[in-house]
């Protein structure tokens, strides 16, 4: 991770860094959780100084995808309590949290030695895992949203029954009972339809 | 006794192996202690012993300046006591070093701090003055540096540099390339402690006069320089052939250089080598032979020195007496001979990379393959490229030798595929079907005959039938259709046969046919009255009620079962199939007699 760093720009005693990584890797952007890819956005990285020495030890990075996140940042805002961002779904239990298929992705850091078909299996089960978790992401939000659906499906039958004295006449309602609006009868009279009355112009 | 003095003074170590000791002792000892410097009393001390000795005194000052070498000594301690401090501070901040890495990381900021502190400093002289050194004297431009340059493979500056075969060369640009006349009283002093140092001398000459000084001048100044030499192996280089050779040289320069050459009475052969710095032959040459000389210098003078001869008195070399005049050289065998020489011949043959490289194209064209010497399980994957990034996934957080595995298990938790779901579908049916069956066949069970399946009166086991079934459990049935027609044509007695070896499915066919066939053959009439359960009581019967009735039927059925069972046709069906059925006439008895089954 440290062997990474290149160039350190020194601002004001923050350090806005450009990353050269010796290989690429999409990274996370701290506050919206959506992915970095390279060339993309801003990391800053939180150093400590050793007073008048230049050394400099790496705490943390931070990885922003656009400027939007990095003033959020700046702003001091905490991603779980902005609605938009993935922290906060996922705190609020709107998205996902546990599942299996979160156990296939994890950042290893010993590095493994080249074996093709292990590489080809990988690439191919990248593609079906991807596919089951959104599967099953989707489910988590549907069934989520299924309470809801039911409850105002409920209250809208209420609301019909309770409400349609307002569009029908208790008389029409009793002739015809169902919860309709009332079919409007129009009385079109022979003699007119038999005459071919010139148009007045 | 000065002898000794002088040996047991460690050298002061250059700024750079300053750091390199320390760096490495550091590296042996985790968790990381820092360590102070290097025995600095020790060499305090003994600088104060030497000092006391006159003459070694004014031979340290002047090849060291004493002051400046105290300086140094005053600079190393103060260095000792910032080092100390520095290293109590990050000490107190490993405390706080959660990771191992953040340690190391605090150990070589620490470490690089205390570099920055020793180049503040002067830099410390460091000539020893016990390893072999090579002097290295000639006018400016006669090309010492590039020489030095090329043996040392570092940049020369002003003071002599320590390489790597335990020797040290001296450079002495602003010393010896001006006769002596000229010279104040100062660096008089420093060129005779010069001469004190045992040395090889290698005095270069510019044979083609492009230094601007021509080879008369060059000899004048080696002439002068000359008593400075004496006893030490001497050797002049003539550079810069490349632009001159040797023998274009006019008569009298070159009469010049003999004499340079032959010279000196004292050394044994005053040895002159050509070279060219530029073109880089004749380089190595040079250097070789300076070593060589100054380690037979060494030889020399140890061999003379009266040690040597208590260390003679231990050994003796013992040879066999000779016996006859015969020769009897070395045996080698010629295996390890020609091992030998393939060494050798591999040696020369190895190609580095930098000759692939210069092969290619140079250094900006070609550029190395680094895959080359990768050690995989299988040499065609050295090119492969692999994907490091797929749909927004990092390809290497996935990579798990056994993925395929786990992918297994996760696949199981997800429902059915299409597929899966048919086939479940499938087995449903057949599976009730079964049921179905079973169901018939025991209610049926008790009053139907059981006759074997080799009595195939409705010829249904055909192997046609058999290959159908095969097929559609998904084997290949032209196997045991031909092995059952082998079989079935090989008897030439009885055409029963073992014809449903492996054929499980006929057990589970559906006999329909058959059943209807049995039901229609005992059920008389076909009108709606059977549609009644049969133990109501029609009116018309002759029975009193129900309960009578089913009294009655049961009555029915119980004479009627046995002779169901045995496939009689009636009561009076008194027929015997076969008369003498083979099995039962036929075989050894376990006990008893044979004469009569």
């Amino acid at each position: 991770m440290i062997s990474d760093i290149v160039n350190v720009i020194f601002c004001l005693g923050n350090c806005v860094l450009l990353v050269n990584l010796r290989r690429m890797r999409l990274e996370k952007c701290w506050f919206c959780s959506s992915t970095v890819y390279p060339g993309h956005g801003v990391s800053f990285l939180l150093l400590h100084v050793f007073k008048g020495y230049i050394t400099l030890l790496l705490l943390k990075i931070f990885h922003f995808c656009r400027s939007k996140c990095h003033k959020n940042f700046k702003m001091k805002r905490n991603p779980r309590k902005v609605k938009w961002t993935k922290a906060y779904s996922r705190l609020h239990r709107k998205d996902m949290t546990q599942d299996s298929t979160f156990e296939f992705e994890r950042k290893r850091n010993r590095p493994e030695r080249y074996d093709r078909n292990l590489a080809e299996n990988t690439l191919k089960a990248i593609k079906k895992i991807d596919k089951i978790r959104s599967d099953r992401a989707s489910d988590h939000i549907k069934n989520r949203l299924k309470t809801g659906k039911v409850q105002r499906q409920k209250e809208a039958r209420k609301q019909l029954e309770l409400g349609i004295h307002l569009v029908k006449a208790p008389l029409a309602l009793a002739q015809d009972s169902s919860l309709c609006l009332p079919k409007i009868k129009v009385n079109v009279s022979q003699a007119q339809t038999e005459e071919n009355q010139p148009m007045e112009e | 006794m000065v002898q000794n003095n002088f040996k047991k003074i460690t050298v002061v170590p250059n700024g750079k192996d300053f750091i390199d000791i320390i760096i490495s002792r550091t590296q042996r000892q985790t968790p990381t202690v820092v360590h102070k410097g290097y025995a600095i009393s020790r060499l305090r001390h003994s600088f104060a012993l030497m000092i006391s000795n006159p003459f070694y005194g004014d031979l340290l000052h002047v090849l060291y300046n004493k002051d400046h070498y105290k300086l140094a000594l005053g600079q190393i301690n103060t260095a000792r006591n910032l080092i100390s401090k520095i290293a109590k501070d990050y000490v107190k901040l490993l405390k706080y070093g959660d990771l191992l890495c953040r340690c190391k990381s605090l150990k070589v900021a620490a470490l690089g701090r205390m570099c920055t502190i020793r180049q503040h400093m002067a830099r410390l002289p460091s000539i020893d003055p016990n390893t072999r050194t090579m002097l290295i004297c000639g006018y400016p431009n006669v090309g010492k540096s590039s020489f030095m340059n090329k043996i040392t493979r570092a940049d020369v500056d002003v003071q002599p540099y320590a390489f790597t075969t335990k020797y040290q060369v001296i450079d002495t640009p602003g010393i010896l390339d001006r006769p002596f006349e000229d010279r104040n009283i100062i660096e008089m002093c420093s060129i005779t402690a010069l001469a004190h140092l045992r040395a090889a001398v290698l005095f270069f000459l510019d044979i083609s006069g492009s230094c601007g000084y021509s080879i008369s001048q060059q000899a004048a100044l080696f002439q002068s320089i000359k008593s400075l030499f004496m006893n030490k192996p001497l050797i002049i280089v003539c550079n810069k052939t490349d632009l001159q050779p040797l023998d274009g040289i006019s008569e009298a320069d070159r009469k010049l250089v003999m004499e340079m050459k032959g010279g000196e009475p004292t050394n044994e052969e005053g040895v002159l080598l050509i070279m060219s710095t530029l073109t880089e032959d004749g380089v190595i040459a040079v250097k070789n032979a300076a070593c060589e000389r100054l380690l037979n210098q060494r030889v020399e003078l140890k061999m003379k020195s009266k040690k040597i001869n208590d260390c003679l008195n231990r050994f003796r070399v013992a040879l066999p007496k000779p016996r006859d005049q015969k020769e009897r050289p070395a045996c080698i065998p010629q295996a390890v001979l020609e091992t030998k020489a393939k060494q050798a011949a591999e040696k020369e043959k190895r190609k580095t990379e930098k000759d692939l490289e210069d092969e290619n194209g140079g250094a900006g064209v070609y550029s190395a393959s680094l895959r080359k010497n990768y050690i995989l399980s299988n040499d065609e994957w050295k090119e492969d490229i692999m994907p490091e990034i797929l749909d927004g996934h990092n390809v290497y957080d996935f990579i798990d030798p056994d993925i395929l595995l786990r992918l297994e298990e996760l696949e199981h938790e997800e429902d059915l595929s299409p597929e899966e779901q048919e086939a479940l579908a499938e087995i449903r049916k057949k599976k009730s079907l079964l049921i179905q069956q079973h169901r018939m066949k025991k209610s049926t069970a008790e009053s139907r005959p059981v006759v074997p399946r080799k009595f195939d009166t409705d010829r249904k086991f055909t192997t046609e039938r058999m290959g159908r079934q095969l097929s559609s459990l998904g084997l290949d049935p032209s196997l045991a259709i031909n092995r059952a027609r082998s079989k079935s044509r090989g008897r030439k007695r009885e055409r029963s046969v073992d014809r449903r070896d492996g054929d499980d499915g006929d057990a589970m066919d559906i006999d329909d046919n058959q059943a209807s066939k049995k039901l229609r053959l005992r059920s008389t009439s076909r009108s709606r009255s059977r549609s009644r359960p049969p133990s109501e009581v029609v009116p018309g019967e002759g029975l009193k009620d129900s309960a009578q009735k089913v009294k009655t039927i049961k009555l029915a059925k119980k004479s009627v079962l046995k002779r169901n069972k045995n496939a009689r046709r009636g009561e009076a069906d008194r027929v015997i199939p076969t008369l003498k059925p083979k099995h039962l006439f036929s075989g050894k008895r376990s006990i008893g007699k044979t004469q009569r089954q």
